[in-house]
């Protein structure tokens, strides 16, 4: 029963990232400087995440489903060390979820509102995901601490750090470029491809090198993430592959082959998240008291059972439904 | 180190959450405004959401009708309506979204002590809530984006899912509060919940009435609010009067036939709180001594020191038939309780009162609605009080609401758990309120102004054709 719950955190997590996260990384896209071809952006940006905005939020929120139901310990005992980088969190949520839909539905679109709200949008996007790194990377650091006297080492030490910001901004970097490679496919403006494309490339490179430097900070840190990778072959194996689709990434992007590109990405992502899962899972949250394991913290089995009922029966709604968005609005 | 794992597991979960963190606050307050700063900033989010929660699940239902009389009828001003709606529909679903994302977080953020039992035994409905809103999301993706890239009647089916599904999801809500009402499902064993049953839980005593109480709230709010805006517009744009004539129609088919129905689902409710929660009953009527043909009180103040009610009409038997069905019936008074499990007794009385009195008068206003729809002619006066009804069902509501959660205090699980058990050991709760309130106006606002941009556009883009 855990295995099944476990199979949906993780699958919902990696879909968040790959949808989600273009939706993220789109917003902080637009920050960037684009000159005459904003406005072009932002009618892209509307047009490709619009119908699918609300859709990809939902994987957040079965995640929290999943967590409070099946895994309250977890739950509480994140939103209780963590409450800080979650209350930063929602505060964004909050801002870009409103202010994307504000845009595109204000009904008088003079010049000011629309900055606001793309400059608000962009803003939101790149906190949110800033603080979604930290808030991933203070799960595996140990520094939780269940017993903790006093309000630093509570609530501020298990996030605090230069290793968490950097984690941060590995995370704005996957993002970003997710929305880059995605947007290549989206726009028929030739011009507008070749900026896509180079902005696909540079983070690309960025992505990497702030991924190098996720594990040096990580062992000033004090939890050296390369010793154990290379003690979890699945692990390491993950990380190979990752490393290996950005050769062929590259070939895919030089080629324009579009579609592939974006394959390649999403790969390269999933690889990502999955070689972190396997380096820590069972383990939910590295405790100062040790981990805390997704199986001794089950709710139990009545909870288990209907959790799981409730997740099967609505994939068989959820999955058909998605694909039929996905139908309408993807296929040219 | 599995072992020892699961050693600080038993341990952590044989602790009560307060002593978990035993922390000392770097400044110290008293323990008294870390609760009413978590419990306000609670009562404010909860209070936000429920607006645009009560405007997601029933307007697309409103937008499917004219909708649906546009491709009957092929009348391009259900067409406007429906674009009209749907605009304000997409707008406030958003806020709507972000809103409850921010109490799904919130429950864990504020309350640990009580997600820690409540979450395996009432996450089912959660749970069930998700998936409809999941379903929810992906159908106002197809709605709004959809127009012209699929059948009509599949597109319009879109718009119908955003209000099944939507409406779906407040059930699940509703029930999943009902449960703090009347828990069930579990056994509670040396503070531990055993024998845990989601089902039975779900399906609590409270789950029926207060859903249903809920759900008519919401189309009975949105139908008067909606349509008073457009009585407004019939008064103050004459050019466009066939059009907004049109959608009052449409608004008050639903809020006038739920402000008639509202009545008798309330009357079911307050027998069942009676029934299930003679605590809240009592001061939700101000009721202090148990006394046989109790009276009801209409107003009035009550006066906790002296226990009497200051003020009040009252009218003999009355509380005794209402509650139990007979005149002479005795009706449990606060007397009942210790002073220390009282709820407070004047917010839950005044607000009660504010409930039912609006209640009564959107239910007579509908009567005249009605009389007036057969005459078929709706005289200025009419459509003045329908404009001056804009906020009072969502008034209701908020007052609905504060009588639920207020009249259930110091319980945050009826008879089981104390709300300051389950309050965070994080202090400073205080900053995240104002954090919260600051976020929560700008935003209300900022959407307010968006609406009157939407209708102002809206009736201003018509007078050029016909000008």
């Amino acid at each position: 029963m855990v295995e099944i719950l476990l199979f949906f955190i993780g699958a919902s997590l990696l879909l968040y990232v790959l949808l989600g996260g273009a939706d993220y990384g789109a917003g902080i896209l637009e920050l960037l400087p684009l000159k005459k071809w904003r406005e072009e952006q932002k009618d892209l940006i509307n047009a490709a995440m619009g119908p699918v905005w609300e859709a990809n939020h939902m994987w957040l929120i079965l995640i929290v489903v999943i967590l409070f139901m099946g895994f309250p310990l977890l739950f509480t005992t994140l939103m209780t060390s963590l409450h800080i980088p979650m209350v930063a969190l929602l505060i964004g949520i909050v801002l870009r979820g409103s202010v994307f839909t504000f845009r595109h539905y204000d009904a008088q679109k003079d010049d000011t509102s629309q900055k606001l709200y793309t400059w608000l949008f962009g803003l939101s996007s790149l906190w949110t995901s800033l603080w979604l790194g930290i808030i991933a990377a203070s799960l595996s650091r140990g520094l939780i601490d269940l017993e903790a006297r006093d309000f630093h080492s509570a609530y501020i030490a298990p996030w605090w750090g230069l290793y968490p910001l950097v984690q941060g901004f590995f995370v704005v970097c996957i993002f970003s470029f997710l929305a880059s490679v995605y947007l290549i496919g989206e726009t028929s403006h030739p011009e507008l491809q070749k900026i896509y494309i180079r902005r696909a490339c540079v983070l690309n490179i960025f992505l990497i090198a702030v991924g190098a430097l996720v594990f040096v900070t990580s062992s000033l840190d004090g939890s050296p993430l390369l010793k154990d990778f290379i003690s979890h072959p699945w692990a390491l194996a993950c990380m190979g592959g990752a490393t290996l689709l950005f050769f062929i990434l590259w070939i895919f992007i030089t080629k324009r082959y579009a579609f592939w590109t974006r394959i390649a990405s999403a790969g390269q992502v999933t690889l990502i998240l999955l070689g972190w899962y396997f380096l820590y899972a069972p383990h939910a949250i590295l405790t100062k008291q040790g981990p805390l394991n997704f199986f001794d913290v089950a709710a139990p089995t009545a909870t288990l059972k209907q959790l799981t009922y409730a997740l099967l029966v609505g994939s068989v709604f959820i999955f058909p439904s998605l694909i039929y968005l996905m139908k309408i609005f993807k296929s040219k | 180190m599995i072992d020892g794992a699961h050693e600080l597991q038993q341990q952590i979960v044989a602790t009560p959450f307060c002593q978990l963190h035993a922390l000392q606050p770097p400044v110290t307050l008293p323990p008294m405004d870390d609760l009413l700063a978590a419990r306000s900033t609670m009562a404010f989010s909860l209070g936000f959401h429920i607006i645009f929660a009560s405007v997601g699940m029933t307007m697309p239902f409103m937008m499917s009708a004219a909708h649906y009389l546009y491709l009957k009828k092929k009348e391009s001003h259900y067409l406007d309506l429906t674009h009209m709606w749907m605009k304000g529909v997409a707008i406030l679903f958003a806020v709507g979204a972000v809103s409850g994302t921010v109490l799904s977080f919130e429950l864990g953020l504020l309350w640990p002590g009580f997600m820690k039992y409540a979450g395996p035994i009432i996450g089912m409905p959660f749970s069930w809530e998700g998936t409809a809103f999941f379903i929810e999301a992906i159908a106002i993706g197809l709605f709004l984006y959809g127009w012209k890239r699929m059948h009509p009647w599949v597109h319009w089916f879109t718009g119908l899912m955003v209000g099944i599904s939507g409406f779906a999801s407040g059930i699940f809500v509703v029930a999943a509060n009902s449960w703090m009402n009347t828990p069930a499902g579990f056994d509670w064993v040396d503070g531990q919940a055993l024998n845990i049953d989601p089902v039975k839980a779900m399906f609590n005593k409270a789950w029926l009435h207060q859903t249903l109480h809920m759900q008519v709230a919401a189309l009975q709010a949105v139908g008067f609010a909606v349509a008073g805006i457009h009585a407004y517009l019939v008064l103050k744009n004459p050019a466009k009067k066939e059009l907004n004539l049109k959608a009052l129609k449409i608004a008050m088919l639903f809020g006038a036939t739920a402000s008639l129905i509202q009545p008798l689902v309330g009357h079911f409710a307050a027998q069942k709180v009676a029934e299930y929660q003679p605590a809240k009953l009592a001061a939700m009527e101000g009721h202090f001594h148990t006394q046989t043909h109790a009276p009801l009180y209409i107003g009035g103040i009550p006066n906790t020191e002296t226990q009497t009610m200051e003020w009040g009409l009252a009218i003999p038997g009355l509380l005794s038939f209402l509650a139990h069905n007979d005149v002479a019936a005795e009706v449990q008074g606060l007397d009942q309780f210790p002073r220390e499990l009282w709820p407070p007794v004047v917010i839950t009385h005044i607000s009660f009162q504010v409930m039912v009195a609006l209640g009564t008068f959107m239910a007579g206003l509908s009567l005249l609605y009605f009389y007036y729809l057969r005459k078929s002619s709706f005289p200025p006066w009419l459509l003045k009080m329908l404009v001056a009804s804009i906020p009072l069902g969502f008034i209701a509501i908020e007052a609905g609401w504060i009588v639920t959660e207020v009249g259930r205090q110091p319980w945050i699980i009826y008879n089981i758990l104390k709300t300051r058990d389950a309050l965070t050991p994080v202090p400073g709760m205080i900053y995240h309120f104002y954090l919260f309130l600051f976020l929560y106006i700008g935003l209300g606002l900022t959407t307010l102004w968006l609406l009157y941009r939407q209708v102002s556009a809206v009736q201003k883009k018509k007078e050029i054709p016909h000008g």
